[in-house]
């Protein structure tokens, strides 16, 4: 009972904090149906900003700044309406813009959010954490229930306040005449401006409530757990969106309800599973994905959310904006489109220029970093197959490129090696059958976990293979018998061809060179092929091509199999070259920057994914020649987080979006010139 | 009450010395490289019922959704009581008196009628007058006054379209603007929405309509401008059109 009671009590307050942070999510999914995954950040912000108030000094860039030394109320009002600002001029900068642009570009560009928010938070407090200070309702007694249950003041501080909070936000929508608002916008926009509302100003008001929500959160999270991290807001963030979409995204007592039942959960679940603290991550995710499997709309939510679409990721292009940026974005297109029309001795012109780079450069460091863009660029064609060409939004890819990546490495390394003392020499064969293999292992994977997510589309397609590529991290860093845990795997033999190393970074290079000869001629075989027809039918239209006769289940299992076959095979590539593994190199950034490289280079071309990657890698090593930058490196994060967000703003149908159809397609341009 | 002849108003109708409540002049919108109104003139006087007739096409709602500032102009210019408002946001028109009943009425579904007819009211700042209004206009729709705490989306198609008209009237706009009130309704309701369209008339509101049905509609109205092509191919007072030759022009023949 002492226990039970007390994980109960633990449950409670994290359940607060889920379902506050879930509210940000709701309120603002239900009237722009958008995911803002910066909302993890915003609960950061509103952590650090409350921290630096109640502090007499903080490090800021490095100087020390002497800060006011308020008392929590204070800091913590001060924290909300600064965090409720930043929120508003976030939509009025990367979301506003993008109210009718194809539903992929504001969820990229939420992303890129996160991601400069995250760096810029890393930049100014640094990368230490910061100690919430003591303060004096922390120091009183704790309350006991029952002589067995200590809750701290502060802890019944946390779920008094959620309460109140979350009845007075439910009070608001219900009676207020901009709650009244809000809810008509978030039905029909355009009626709500014909009657007169300000459509734009009741955004911003959602999105200023949903920010002053989060930082809350993450104040009171802070002060939980004693601290504030520019990171902290990630696990929390994609926790939160689980409780909203386990509610049923769009309601407000369905976000607390989540909440409640995530932290009770993970609080429960922590303590009575075997091992279970260090689970408790996967247990969240799985709930999720079970519950989407079963009831997609969630437990509150109405059904009719589920298809959260306005027609396809990409199509309906609409661009806005200054007129010599769009100028460049065309050329940048006419372009790539003139590259893919030229088709093979485009392909194969290129294919010498690369032979030629690698001969001549004479550096290992510039090979070794020319054998990371050719990694990335065919781990970002993999993603693109899913992405770019069948048009479904995959988070969780890098856990097909783990499986790769640890098939290969616990063969060598763990069973041969370790368990039957084999030198990796005498076996440098399998190094070739495991490519093979570890491409079917992942693809085997991918249909596995493609199949619940048939039924879903959009956000709630993204939401839910974000969930499974939690889910194979988590794997990765606790079966430790399988695969070492989180001190990852050492001393992957290098490629080796009959004996000959191949160990040398020119070597590595030609080696990455002629996988990506191999993986380029699959996907565009496969594209140009009628899988490949089926897979853009369902892009541009998912209802269409089923009305067409398109069985549009079978072609988005083939998509996820060839997306995760791209994976898995680059994965053990991965490993040899890298010669060390940990869960930490397949995490969901890792999955995020591949997206950003395939939007960045061009969404559904070949070339696209490596032009991504040539220029993310490129200005990653350039970067550092600015003193700027070799002051604050996250900085560089920033950048790409920015030139994302300027790119989906001015272009949001992406670069490449002629190229994109002409690919597929080249009878349809043809006609267009006639 | 049922209108037989066509309800003309011999001051109003005579040589149009009135000055246009509403002025649009060359008012022309693209969607992409189309032109799906080129060019389009229309004056609406006060206190008349004014229609827009044409086929599917034509560009009627085009015109009309541009007129409330839900469509860029690619060229044209609006002036409604003297002002110029070509560059106004929707919402603010809004509060200048015009009200759009927008095409397949677009009620708030998942709300209650009385909250829809609140709505309505948002540009308003008179929030004590709101309660009088609703009463007044449950008389002129004694079936909302029925159904008022019941979800819009519950309430039949007749119902959910005098919901909107209701709403609409809720901002006392000087103009209210109707796309194709009568769409996909029994042919009582039909009756009993045109009949709502002269009361609102009497009421002292201003009407421009849009409707498919064009024989009615010309039966009610002051003056018809009718629709080709994104273009303006005709307009008289609507006692001097003839119904037939509004037929010769929705079958594409030149009359």
């Amino acid at each position: 009972m002492d226990y039970f009671g007390q994980l109960l009590a633990n449950g409670l307050v994290l359940g607060a904090i889920y379902a506050l942070t879930a509210v940000a999510f709701t309120l603002v999914y239900g009237v722009v149906r958008l995911v803002n995954f910066a909302f993890g950040e915003l609960f950061m912000l509103g952590a650090f900003l409350t921290t630096s108030l109640m502090l007499p000094e903080v490090r800021l860039l490095g100087t020390v700044v002497p800060m006011p030394g308020f008392p929590l109320p204070i800091a913590a009002l001060g924290a909300i309406v600064v965090t409720g600002i930043i929120g508003v001029v976030v939509d009025r900068i990367a979301y506003r813009p993008l109210r009718n642009a194809p539903r992929l570009a504001p969820l990229i560009t939420s992303i890129a959010v996160s991601v400069v928010l995250q760096s810029l938070a890393q930049t100014i407090w640094g990368a230490e954490e910061l100690r919430f200070p003591q303060f004096y309702l922390a120091t009183l007694e704790p309350v006991v229930l029952f002589d067995s249950i200590y809750l701290s003041v502060m802890d019944l501080v946390v779920m008094a306040t959620a309460i109140v909070a979350m009845l007075g936000l439910s009070l608001f929508i219900a009676r207020s005449s901009l709650g009244r608002a809000m809810r008509a916008s978030a039905e029909d926009q355009t009626a709500a401006m014909l009657v007169g509302i300000p459509v734009n100003r009741v955004v911003a008001a959602a999105f200023a409530i949903g920010s002053g929500f989060a930082a809350l959160a993450g104040l009171l999270y802070a002060q939980t757990y004693g601290f504030a991290h520019s990171s902290m807001g990630f696990l929390p963030g994609l926790k939160a969106l689980t409780a909203a979409v386990l509610g049923g995204i769009g309601s407000v007592p369905g976000a607390a309800l989540g909440g409640l039942i995530l932290g009770l959960v993970e609080a429960l679940g922590a303590g009575y599973l075997p091992n279970g603290t260090a689970w408790k991550d996967a247990i969240s995710f799985v709930l999720l994905v079970g519950l989407l499997y079963l009831r997609p709309q969630g437990l509150l939510g109405r059904p009719e959310l589920n298809s959260a679409g306005r027609g396809s990721l990409l199509g309906g292009a609409s661009s806005a904006g200054v007129g010599w940026l769009q100028a460049v974005f065309a050329r940048f297109d006419a372009l790539l489109t003139r590259g893919a029309a030229a088709g093979t001795p485009a392909a194969f012109g290129l294919l010498a220029v690369a032979v030629v780079v690698g001969l001549m450069v004479p550096s290992d460091y510039w090979l070794r970093i020319l054998t990371m863009v050719v990694i990335y660029g065919m781990l970002a064609s993999g993603l693109n197959v899913i992405v770019g060409f069948a048009g479904l939004l995959d988070l969780g890819f890098v856990a097909f490129w783990a499986v790769g990546s640890y098939l290969t490495s616990i063969l060598f390394v763990l069973v041969l090696k370790d368990g039957y003392g084999i030198a990796p020499q005498e076996v440098w064969w399998l190094l070739y059958l495991n490519l093979p293999l570890a491409g079917l292992l992942a693809a085997g994977f991918a249909v596995l976990l493609g199949t619940p997510t048939l039924k879903l589309r959009g956000d709630y397609l993204a939401i839910m293979t974000l969930g499974f590529g939690e889910i194979v991290r988590v794997v990765a860093i606790n079966w430790m018998d399988l695969t070492n845990g989180p001190m990852g795997i050492r001393g992957i033999p290098a490629p080796n061809l009959f004996g000959i190393s191949l160990g040398s970074p020119r070597a590595q290079f030609f080696f990455a060179l002629a996988l990506a000869v191999v993986v380029v001629f699959a996907v565009a075989r496969l594209v140009r092929s009628y899988v490949g027809r089926a897979w853009v039918a369902i892009r541009e239209d998912e209802e269409a091509a089923e009305a067409m006769g398109v069985p549009t289940a079978r072609y988005k299992l083939y998509a996820y199999a060839a997306s995760g076959f791209v994976g898995g095979f680059v994965g053990v590539f991965y490993a040899h070259s890298q010669q060390y593994i940990s869960p930490l190199n397949f995490s969901l950034f890792e999955n995020i920057l591949l997206l950003m490289l395939v939007v960045l280079g061009g969404l559904g071309t070949f070339i696209g994914p490596f032009v991504g990657a040539l220029i993310w890698i490129a200005f990653l090593q350039l970067a550092l020649d600015l003193p700027f930058v070799q002051a604050y490196p996250e900085t560089r994060f920033a950048l790409l987080g920015v030139v994302l967000i300027v790119l989906m703003v001015f272009r949001p149908q992406g670069l490449a979006a002629s190229a994109r159809v002409g690919l597929t397609m080249p009878g349809a341009r043809a006609k267009e010139a006639a | 009450m049922t209108q037989t002849g066509p309800i003309v108003h011999p001051t109003l109708h005579a040589e149009r010395p009135v000055e246009p409540l509403l002025k649009v002049s060359g008012l022309s919108v693209a969607y992409g490289r189309i032109r799906a109104v080129d060019g389009v003139d229309l004056a609406v006087e006060p206190g008349r019922i004014v229609s827009l007739v044409g086929s599917n096409g034509a560009g009627k709602t085009t015109t009309l959704m541009a007129l409330s500032g839900l469509l860029p102009l690619a060229a044209g210019k609006v002036e409604f009581a003297g002002e110029d408002i070509t560059g106004l946001a929707p919402e603010l028109r809004v509060g200048r008196g015009i009200a759009h009943v927008p095409e397949r009425r677009r009620v708030f579904a998942g709300m209650s009628v009385r909250e829809n007819l609140v709505l309505g009211a948002y540009s308003r700042g008179d929030a004590i007058e709101i309660a009088g209004d609703i009463e007044r206009l449950t008389a002129l729709f004694p079936i909302l006054g029925k159904r008022m705490h019941q979800a819009a989306g519950t309430l039949s198609g007749g119902e959910q379209q005098m919901l909107a008209i209701a709403r609409g009237l809720m901002s006392r706009p000087q103009l209210l603007i109707m796309d194709e009130p009568t769409m996909g309704l029994a042919p009582q309701m039909i009756d009993l929405i045109l009949d709502t369209v002269l009361e609102i008339r009497k009421l002292g509101t201003t009407v421009l309509l849009v409707e498919q049905n064009a024989v009615e509609a010309i039966r009610l109205s002051d003056h018809v401008y009718i629709m080709r092509l994104g273009r303006i191919v005709h307009e008289d007072g609507g006692a001097n059109i003839d119904p037939e030759r509004v037929k010769a022009f929705y079958m594409g023949v030149d009359a």
